[in-house]
């Protein structure tokens, strides 16, 4: 009796605070799909029947638009730079013996502690001196610096799937005949296939919700969504229906991706540590 | 939705201070012993080049950057460059001097010295709580378990606005302010030091804790409280994985003894799991010393500075007023913060590194 008693109100509470835990999202999914004057008069008593796409309609026509294309631009090409520039100096970490190694790794690792802010500062007038700061070529600037505070982790990451490869499959492919960037290619990259994705969704995550970055480096027509919904979001302009169908519009590929990749998420951060 | 946390793919779990996975870290960077033939050397400088030529244009020099520039007087509409001797306007020590007895700088400090205090504590705590009773539940684990890491996946940023809805002060839009109002809980709550306003400005008023010396401005709470919501997950999943790894014989034994279920907690469970909180207090200390996006969304520092954080303030001085030549002092302000990071965070640094006696 007394255990069952104690089950129940295990079950109770964990049920409470995860009901808890979903407010701040349940509240902005509302606001968003819900006509404003229903907002304004207590959104939770919202009948289905109000229930309208218009706000999502109204925020992408008033300019979050612009930001979507950016957004993946940045996101997906520092994903992949960060991933063939990574895997190649990973298999070197893991596999591979050369001087300045350990200073290499571990001035690599300092991105993990450091805040990006030490970076910021002369980051632009940098870019612009490589002629990186105008146009289109602002998406390989803030793409190729994302892959540099990121390379900490890639490599930190990656080099600990490489190392978990067994070397007598690298030996037989050795005596084959076969180079290192043949064993890189073809016997390690296909073994540590799960970790190379779950360091792309960590990676894209990461990527896709930096605000800091895009809102100092790029200019307006090269921002991602989190610098849209930061300059939606101003609390003199009453517009709560936009800033909510923004935000979900932010929440959602990240969201997705978590969604239908779980698993390798979160095997990911078991590897240790995580970007913050 | 899936997750498999009862089988962590890696058997010893969030391992980076691990003793255990010491051996595997190690294998890492010290494994090429083996294979280090006459080709290692050449052949591993070329597959590392391409990745720290990008990590040197884009870190290393910055960095450099940033430091040596703290001691010139500059902006970002004349920026300072090495190799141009016309904008270099030597400040010496000044900016460090200028930073270090700004009130400004120091308000951001207490305010970054609460989160440093209070968000390690409130991500360890709940997370901790949480990833126990989810253990102990067994049956729907995984649904309870999704609905703590999710808010992981959500930007900083949208946390800020999402949670920005929570506090709104309309009554009929803000959660927080309709439950406080269903209640009748909204005035003024003195208990000693403490002056809560629940009157519903929580992001603008929502008053302060009297240290006697010092007034802590409870809006920073606010934000915290936030921050911690988002970054709870990472905690969750770090101990759900140490709790995978313990023996179900430790536990059962321990009831046979006669340990209740709080004491089995308290002896057997939060023992075993005190190197993932390690983690997690770490993890969380160098997050909360970081901070920008939610404070810039949530309340750009303000009222005026009482939210106001150092990872705020290099990004105020250099881009927020482009025409004042204060871009080195913003740098100062970075460079003496990640000062602060690299002393806190060096342990955990190193517990990365693979061991020198394996090599």
């Amino acid at each position: 009796m007394r255990k069952r008693l104690t089950v129940t109100a295990l079950y109770g509470s964990l049920t409470a605070a995860s009901l808890v835990w979903m407010v701040p999202v349940v509240t902005a999914l509302a606001i968003s799909v819900l006509p404003i004057g229903q907002t304004r008069s207590g959104w939770w008593h919202g009948g289905l029947s109000q229930l309208t796409l218009a706000n999502y309609r109204d925020a992408w026509s008033q300019g979050l638009s612009l930001y979507v294309a950016p957004s993946f631009v940045i996101t997906l090409g520092s994903v992949l730079v960060s991933l063939l520039l990574g895997a190649l100096a990973s298999y070197a970490f893991a596999r591979l013996e050369f001087r300045f190694k350990r200073l290499a790794y571990f001035l690599l690792l300092t991105t993990m502690i450091v805040p990006v802010q030490i970076i910021l500062i002369p980051l632009l007038p940098w870019l612009r001196l490589l002629g990186l700061a105008q146009g289109d070529l602002q998406y390989l600037g803030i793409i190729l610096v994302h892959t540099a505070f990121g390379a900490g982790w890639a490599v930190f990451m990656m080099s600990a799937f490489f190392a978990d490869v067994p070397e007598e499959l690298l030996e037989a492919a050795r005596l084959d005949g076969a180079s290192h960037l043949g064993q890189l290619r073809y016997v390690v990259l296909p073994l540590a296939l799960p970790g190379l994705v779950s360091f792309a969704i960590i990676d894209f995550v990461f990527v896709w919700n930096d605000l800091l970055l895009g809102l100092t480096l790029l200019d307006r027509d090269h921002q991602p969504l989190t610098v849209g919904l930061a300059n939606l979001q101003s609390p003199h302009l009453a517009q709560e229906n936009l800033v909510s169908a923004g935000s979900i519009m932010v929440v959602l590929p990240p969201l997705l991706l978590f969604i239908a990749l779980n698993r390798f998420y979160v095997r990911g951060l078991f590897a240790g540590g995580v970007k913050g | 939705m899936t997750t498999s946390l009862k089988k962590p793919p890696r058997a010893s779990g969030p391992g980076s201070f691990g003793d255990r996975r010491g051996g595997g870290r190690a294998r890492t960077v010290s494994g090429g012993t083996r294979t280090a033939g006459k080709t290692g050397g050449r052949t591993g400088y070329a597959f590392v080049t391409p990745l720290m030529a990008v990590f040197a244009l884009f870190y290393l020099w910055p960095v450099l950057q940033s430091v040596m520039s703290s001691f010139f007087t500059w902006g970002l509409l004349r920026p300072w460059n090495l190799f141009d001797r016309s904008t270099w306007q030597f400040a010496g020590l000044a900016n460090y001097r200028h930073t270090l007895s700004d009130p400004d700088f120091w308000h951001a400090g207490a305010n970054s010295l609460l989160w440093l205090v209070l968000f390690p504590l409130l991500v360890v705590g709940i997370s901790l709580v949480v990833a126990v009773a989810i253990w102990h539940a067994r049956r729907w684990s995984v649904v309870f378990r999704t609905v703590f890491v999710l808010p992981m996946t959500i930007s900083l940023a949208a946390a800020g606005v999402i949670w920005s809805f929570v506090y709104n002060p309309d009554a009929h839009i803000g959660v927080l302010n309709a439950v406080l109002k269903a209640l009748h809980l909204q005035g003024t709550l003195d208990v000693g030091p403490l002056h809560l306003k629940t009157t519903g400005q929580w992001l603008a008023d929502p008053g302060t804790l009297n240290l006697g010396f010092y007034d802590i401005r409870l809006v920073n709470v606010f934000v915290i409280i936030a921050a911690a919501w988002a970054f709870a997950g990472y905690g969750v999943i770090t101990f759900s994985a140490g709790l995978a790894s313990l023996p179900q014989e430790l536990v059962d034994s321990a009831r046979v003894d006669g340990c209740r279920p709080l004491q089995v907690v308290r002896h057997v469970i939060v023992p075993h799991l005190r190197q993932p909180m390690r983690i997690v207090f770490v993890v969380s200390v160098i997050f909360a010393l970081r901070t920008f996006d939610i404070v810039y969304v949530m309340t750009s520092g303000g009222p005026g500075t009482d939210s106001t954080v150092l990872g705020l303030l290099p990004w105020q001085e250099a881009f927020a007023f482009l025409t004042s030549p204060q871009a080195g002092q913003g740098a100062a302000v970075a460079v003496l913060m990640s000062a602060v990071l690299i002393a806190l965070g060096f342990p955990y640094l190193k517990s990365m590194l693979p061991r020198k006696e394996s090599r």
